[in-house]
C-alpha cells in the first residue's frame, strides 16, 4: 500500500473527487444566489426600492451581467425580464427563493451522497486490500501477528479514514476558496490590514499544527493502546480455560483494568491539548479584528484610511473565521487519520509479507510436483541458537513413501515443516526436480502440496465444508444468471473497488480434483474416504442427529418412512415392542413430555419450545377448551412442592439442579412464594402464577420423574386436547410446529426421531443399546447407511471444530489433505491423537489413498516403518537415508527409542 | 409405583435407614428406576462400576467368575443394595448381578451418589456408619474364625 494516505486516496478515486469537486463548484452561483435573494425580496418587494420613482410595474428576473471596473466595467444585458406589479414581484421573488431552496437542497443531497459512497467505495477498497495482505503474513510474522488485533484494525481502525475520504479534497478546495476570496477582497480594501490579516493566519497555520503534533503522538499512543486491548481481550478469551484453571481472573482484571486506565488517562491529556489549542485558534482569531480596530482605527482617525473601507474590511473579515477554522479542523483531521494510516500500513510492512505471484506466473508454474527432491546443505537453528540440522543434505526421488523418525528432539518435525513450506527462516536449498521450492507461487504449493500438522484447523460450518475447503481455489461458473440486475450491480462496484468479482454464490468445488463427477458423487468419495479412516461410525451417529430436507430428497424422505415400518415389524417381531413407545395419534406417548403430548410435533420456534408454550395465547386457549388447565397448573402446584422439598439446602448452581430440577435454584424461592399464596386458600392465584405453574408439567415424562401424577383420565384429555391444539395453531397460522404423520417426515425432528418414531422406554434396562442395534441393522438391510452418513457430512463441527472429539478432529483434517488429491502429502504429528494401532491402520490406509503419489510421515520410531521406501533418521544434524529394514531382522535388535510412548509422536 | 413407594423401599436400606425423607426423596428422584428381564444381567465381574441398584421388586442372583465356570454365592430379595462398594472404592464389579426374575430395581449413578454424599454430611455419616458396621462384622466373623 502507498505511504502516503493521500496518494492512496487519489490513485483510486480521483475520477469520483473530481466529479464531487466540480459539482460542489456548480452548485456555489446557486448557494450565493439564495443568500442574495431574502436581501431583494426585502428591499426591493416589501419596501418597495424598485417602484422608488413611482411607477407600477418593475423588471422581474432581469439578468445582467456586469464585468467589474478593472474589466473596463461594461454591463451586458442578457434578459429583460418581466413587467410585474409590486404583489407580482414579492410572488415572483418568494417563489424564486423556494426554487433555489430546493436546488440547493438536491445539490447538498447528492453531493453527501457522492461523499458518502465515495468513502464507503474506498473504505471497501481499504478493507480488502488489508484482508488480501492478511493472507500474504509469512510464517515468522504470523508467529506475531495477534488474531484480534488485526482484526480490529481491519474493522475499526480504517472506519475514520474512510469517513474522512469523502473530504479529503474536497473541504480543502472548498474552504480554502472561501478563504482566499476573503483574504482577496480585504487586500483589495486595503493592503496593510491585508497583510496583517494574512500574518495572523500564517501564525495560526504555523504554530496550531506545532502544538497539535504532540496530540498526534498521543493519538498514535492511544490508538495502539486500544488496538492492543482488543489483542488483549482476544488472548484472554483464547485462554479463557487457563484463566478458569489458575483462578487468574483478579490478575486478568487487573491487567485490563490498568489498560483502561491509560486508555482514560491518555485520551484526558488528548482532551486538554486539544482545547488548549482550540483555545489558542479562536483567540488568534478574535485578535486580527482587534489589530483591524486599532490600527485601521488609527489610521481612520489620522485620516489615511477611508471609514468605509474600514466597515468594509471588516465586513469581510467576519467571512474568513468560519472556513478558516473549518480548514483547520480539516487539518487536524487529516493528521489524525494520516496517523491511523500509517499505524495500519506499519502493521502491515512489506518485509511481512510474501511476494505477490500473478495469475500468469501461477499457472506457468503449475505442474505436477515430482522429480529428484534435493535438499541442499539445510541449516537451521531452534530458539536457543543450538544448530537442529547442520549442513545436512539429502536426495529422494519422488513419488516416494518416505517415513521422517524422529530422533526425539524436534529435527523431524522441523524437517517436515521446512518441505511443507510452513517454515522459512533456514539457510541451504529445497529443490524439487528444477524448482526451487520456497520460491513455488501460493497458490501452486497450496494445491499440490497438504500438510496435516499436530493441530488440525478447521472453521465452524459442517463437517463437508471442512472437507471440501481445499478443492474451492477459483469459481468454476455460475449456478444464476449472470445479467440480473443485482449481480451486475455487484460486479461493477467489485471493479470499482479493487475488490474480487467472483461470487461465493458460484460453483466453487472443484470436482474434477477430486475424483467425482458432481456434489452426490462427491459425497460419496467423502464418506468412503472418512469410512476408510475409521470415522464412520461417528458419521452415522452425527447423521442420526442431523435433519433431512424432505423437498430436497422425496427419494430418500420415502425410504425414510419405510425404514420407519420396517423397524416397527422388526420390533414386534422380535419381541422388542416393549423397548419403544411408537408415536401414536391416537394414544398418550408415556416416554415423552406432556408438551410434545399435546403438540404431537416438533417445535420450529422458540415461542413453542421449553416453558414459552405456556405463555402462548393460542396454545393456552385450546388447553382452556379441552378444560385441562385446572389439571396442569394442578400438576404443577403437585411438582413445585416436591421440588422445593426435595432440591432446598442444595447450593445455587449446583450441578443437581440442571439435571434433575424442573424449577432453577433461583426460581425456587418464587415458587415458595406461589406456594404459600396458594396455601392460604382465600386467595385465587394470579394469572401470572397460574401460568407460572402450568410450565412446570410440560416438562414432565412419568416413568422417568415418576411423581405420580398422571391417571388414565388425563391421559384420554391429553390425546383429546391434541387435537384442539392442532387445530387452534393451524388456525391461528402459526408456522411454529411441525406435527408427526406416521407416514410423512418431520422435518424438524432429526433422523433418529424420523425412523423410529417414537421413543426408547426409560424403564427398561439396556434399551438404548438394544433398540441402536436393531436400528443399525434396518439400516443396513435397507442400504441407508450412506444416505445417512451423507447427513452426517452436515454436522456442525463448531468454533475452530471444538463440538468434535480430538480424533475426529484429526480424521477430518487428514480426509482434508487426501481429498485433494495433493503430489506431496505430509504428516506431522497428524496421527498423534489417536493409539499405536488405531495410526498404524491410518498409515496402511493413507498409502492406499496416495497410490502414485508422495506421502512423507513424521514417526516417533520406526516400528511402524517398514511398509515405507525410504527412512529419514537424523544424526548429529546430519540426515541420514536408510532402506527400511524387515521386522525380522528388527525384532533380533530393539529400537532404541521403543520406550517411548506412541501418543507422545514428537512432532 | 412412584417416588413415594420408592423412598419407602430405599427406607429398609439399612445404609439409608437414618436419612432425612427429603433427602431419600431426592436420592429417589435423582435415580432411575430400570426394568430387568429374568436372565438379564446388571452388571458382570470386571466391568467398570457405575451405578448402585436397590432391588424394588424381584429377585437377583450373585454369581462369581470361577476357573469352574460361574456359581452363584447369594440370592438378593427386595430392598437389597447392590453394587454400592463399587462406586465407593472405585474398583471394578466384584461379583456378576443377574435378574433370577424380572426385575425392577433403583439404578443410582455414581456421579449423583457421590455428589449428595459431598453435599449432606448426614448422608455421608450414615454411609460411613453402615460400612464401619460391616467391618466389624467381618472382623467379629475373623475372630470366630481363627478362634475355632
Amino acid at each position: 500500500m502507498e505511504k502516503s494516505l493521500f496518494r492512496y486516496i487519489w490513485t483510486h478515486s480521483k475520477r469520483d473527487q473530481l466529479i464531487v469537486c466540480a459539482v460542489v463548484l456548480a452548485s456555489q452561483p446557486f448557494y450565493f444566489a439564495s443568500l442574495d435573494l431574502p436581501r431583494q425580496i426585502v428591499n426591493q418587494a416589501i419596501q418597495g426600492e424598485a417602484f422608488r420613482e413611482g411607477q407600477a410595474l418593475a423588471p422581474f428576473l432581469k439578468l445582467d451581467l456586469h464585468m467589474p471596473n478593472w474589466l473596463g466595467g461594461h454591463t451586458f444585458h442578457v434578459f429583460d425580464g418581466f413587467e410585474v406589479g409590486r404583489i407580482g414581484l414579492l410572488l415572483g421573488l418568494s417563489c424564486l427563493f423556494l426554487f433555489f431552496v430546493v436546488i440547493n437542497g438536491a445539490f447538498k443531497y447528492w453531493i453527501n451522497v457522492a461523499k458518502g459512497v465515495l468513502g464507503e467505495r474506498m473504505l471497501r477498497r481499504m478493507r480488502f486490500d488489508l484482508f488480501s495482505m492478511v493472507l500474504r503474513f509469512t510464517p515468522e510474522a504470523l508467529r506475531t501477528v495477534k488474531s484480534s488485533e488485526t482484526a480490529t484494525i481491519i474493522k475499526d481502525e480504517v472506519e475514520p479514514v474512510g469517513g474522512f475520504i469523502g473530504d479529503a479534497f474536497i473541504t480543502p478546495i472548498f474552504l480554502g476558496t472561501q478563504a482566499l476570496t476573503a483574504i482577496f477582497f480585504i487586500i483589495i480594501q486595503n493592503l496593510w490590514l491585508g497583510l496583517m490579516a494574512i500574518g495572523v493566519v500564517g501564525v495560526q497555520f504555523t504554530v496550531i499544527p506545532y502544538l497539535r503534533r504532540e496530540l498526534l503522538r498521543l493519538g498514535k499512543q492511544r490508538q495502539l493502546a486500544s488496538r492492543e486491548l482488543a489483542g488483549r481481550i482476544g488472548e484472554v478469551l483464547d485462554g479463557i480455560e487457563a484463566v478458569h484453571v489458575h483462578n487468574a481472573y483478579g490478575w486478568e482484571k487487573a491487567e485490563i483494568g490498568h489498560r483502561l486506565f491509560r486508555l482514560f488517562d491518555l485520551r484526558v491529556k488528548i482532551y486538554n491539548r486539544k482545547f488548549v489549542v482550540k483555545f489558542l485558534n479562536n483567540f488568534l482569531s478574535q485578535l486580527t479584528p482587534f489589530f483591524f480596530y486599532v490600527v485601521g482605527g488609527y489610521f481612520a482617525i489620522r485620516g489615511t484610511l477611508d471609514i468605509g473601507q474600514l466597515v468594509a474590511v471588516i465586513g469581510a473579515y467576519r467571512e474568513l473565521p468560519p472556513p478558516l477554522k473549518e480548514l483547520i479542523d480539516w487539518d487536524q483531521q487529516r493528521l489524525d487519520v494520516q496517523v491511523k494510516y500509517d499505524q495500519v500500513t506499519e502493521h502491515f510492512a512489506e518485509e511481512r509479507l510474501l511476494p505477490f505471484v500473478s495469475a500468469r506466473e501461477e499457472e506457468e508454474q503449475d505442474k505436477p510436483l515430482v522429480g529428484p527432491l534435493k535438499v541442499e546443505e539445510l541449516r537451521i537453528s531452534d530458539a536457543h541458537g543450538g544448530l537442529i540440522l547442520d549442513n545436512a543434505s539429502f536426495e529422494i526421488e519422488l513419488p516416494a513413501k518416505v517415513a521422517i523418525i524422529s530422533n526425539g528432539g524436534g529435527a523431524a518435525s522441523t524437517l517436515a515443516r521446512i518441505l511443507a513450506r510452513r517454515m522459512n527462516g533456514f539457510s541451504g536449498q529445497v529443490r524439487i526436480g528444477e524448482r526451487d521450492l520456497l520460491q513455488l507461487p501460493l497458490a501452486v504449493a497450496g494445491d499440490r502440496l497438504a500438510y496435516a500438522g499436530i493441530d488440525p484447523i478447521l472453521f465452524p460450518g459442517s463437517i463437508r465444508d471442512n472437507l471440501i475447503y481445499g478443492l474451492r481455489h477459483k469459481p468454476l461458473g455460475s449456478p444464476g444468471s449472470p445479467d440480473s440486475r443485482e449481480e451486475m450491480r455487484r460486479i461493477v462496484e467489485a471493479e470499482r473497488t479493487g475488490n474480487p468479482v467472483d461470487s461465493i454464490a458460484d460453483q466453487w468445488i472443484d470436482y474434477e480434483k477430486a475424483g467425482a463427477k458432481d456434489a452426490e458423487d462427491l459425497d460419496h468419495i467423502l464418506v468412503t474416504l472418512l469410512n476408510r479412516l475409521g470415522m464412520g461410525g461417528e458419521i452415522y451417529l452425527f447423521g442420526l442427529t442431523g435433519w433431512i430436507v424432505p423437498e430436497d430428497e422425496p427419494e430418500l424422505a420415502e425410504r425414510i418412512v419405510e425404514a420407519r415400518h420396517r423397524l416397527r415389524e422388526t420390533f414386534q417381531a422380535e419381541g422388542m415392542a416393549g423397548l419403544i413407545d411408537p408415536f401414536d395419534p391416537e394414544s398418550y406417548n408415556e416416554q415423552t413430555t406432556i408438551a410434545e403430548n399435546l403438540l404431537f410435533g416438533v417445535p420450529k420456534t422458540d415461542e413453542f419450545k421449553g416453558r414459552n408454550l405456556a405463555y402462548n395465547p393460542d396454545f393456552r386457549d385450546a388447553i382452556d377448551r379441552a378444560g385441562l388447565t385446572d389439571d396442569l397448573v394442578h400438576m404443577g402446584l403437585q411438582i413445585a412442592e416436591t421440588m422445593t422439598e426435595i432440591f432446598q439446602g442444595l447450593p445455587p448452581g449446583h450441578s443437581l439442579f440442571e439435571q434433575f430440577s424442573f424449577i432453577g435454584a433461583e426460581e425456587l424461592a418464587e415458587f415458595e412464594m406461589i406456594l404459600r399464596r396458594h396455601a392460604r386458600s382465600d386467595v385465587a392465584l394470579s394469572k401470572e402464577d397460574r401460568a407460572k405453574l402450568l410450565s412446570l408439567p410440560l416438562a414432565y415424562i412419568e416413568p422417568r420423574h415418576r411423581l405420580g401424577l398422571l391417571d388414565n383420565h388425563l391421559r384420554l384429555l391429553l390425546v383429546h386436547a391434541r387435537r384442539l391444539v392442532r387445530e387452534m395453531l393451524q388456525m391461528a397460522d402459526a408456522d411454529g410446529v411441525e406435527f408427526y404423520d406416521p407416514e410423512k417426515i418431520c422435518a424438524a425432528a432429526p433422523l433418529r426421531d424420523n425412523l423410529l418414531f417414537g421413543r426408547i422406554s426409560y424403564r427398561v434396562a439396556n434399551a438404548q443399546a438394544r433398540v441402536a442395534e436393531a436400528v443399525s441393522a434396518v439400516v443396513r438391510n435397507m442400504e441407508l447407511l450412506e444416505d445417512i452418513e451423507r447427513i452426517g457430512l452436515d454436522h456442525q463441527v463448531g468454533t475452530a471444530g471444538r463440538l468434535l472429539t480430538p480424533q475426529e478432529r484429526a480424521c477430518v483434517n487428514l480426509a482434508r489433505c487426501v481429498v485433494k488429491r495433493p503430489d506431496i502429502l505430509i504428516l506431522d504429528g497428524a496421527l498423534s491423537p489417536f493409539d499405536e494401532a488405531r495410526s498404524q491402520k491410518m498409515v496402511e490406509v493413507l498409502f492406499g489413498l496416495c497410490e502414485g503419489r508422495s506421502l512423507l510421515v513424521v514417526l516417533p520410531n520406526d516400528r511402524q516403518a517398514d511398509p515405507f521406501d525410504v527412512l529419514i533418521r537424523f544424526r548429529d544434524g546430519q540426515i541420514v537415508l536408510e532402506e527400511p529394514r524387515g521386522p525380522a531382522q528388527r525384532a533380533r535388535r530393539p529400537a532404541p527409542e521403543s520406550s517411548q510412548p506412541i501418543a507422545g509422536e514428537v512432532a | 409405583m412412584t417416588l413415594e413407594a420408592e423412598v419407602q423401599s430405599l427406607r429398609q436400606v439399612p445404609m439409608f435407614r437414618d436419612i432425612d425423607p427429603a433427602r431419600l426423596k431426592l436420592l429417589a428422584f435423582t435415580s432411575e428406576r430400570v426394568q430387568f428381564a429374568g436372565g438379564q444381567r446388571f452388571f458382570s465381574q470386571g466391568d467398570a462400576a457405575d451405578a448402585a441398584y436397590v432391588i424394588l421388586d424381584g429377585r437377583a442372583q450373585v454369581l462369581l467368575d470361577t476357573p469352574h465356570g460361574e456359581i452363584r454365592v447369594a440370592e438378593l430379595g427386595e430392598n437389597a443394595l447392590v453394587g454400592e462398594m463399587g462406586i465407593l472404592s472405585d474398583t471394578p464389579r466384584s461379583a456378576t448381578i443377574m435378574a433370577a426374575i424380572p426385575t425392577t430395581a433403583l439404578r443410582i449413578d455414581k456421579r449423583v451418589f457421590l455428589e449428595l454424599l459431598a453435599q449432606f454430611p448426614q448422608m455421608a455419616l450414615a454411609v460411613m456408619r453402615e460400612l464401619a458396621k460391616r467391618l466389624e462384622q467381618t472382623n467379629a466373623q475373623l475372630v470366630a474364625q481363627s478362634a475355632s
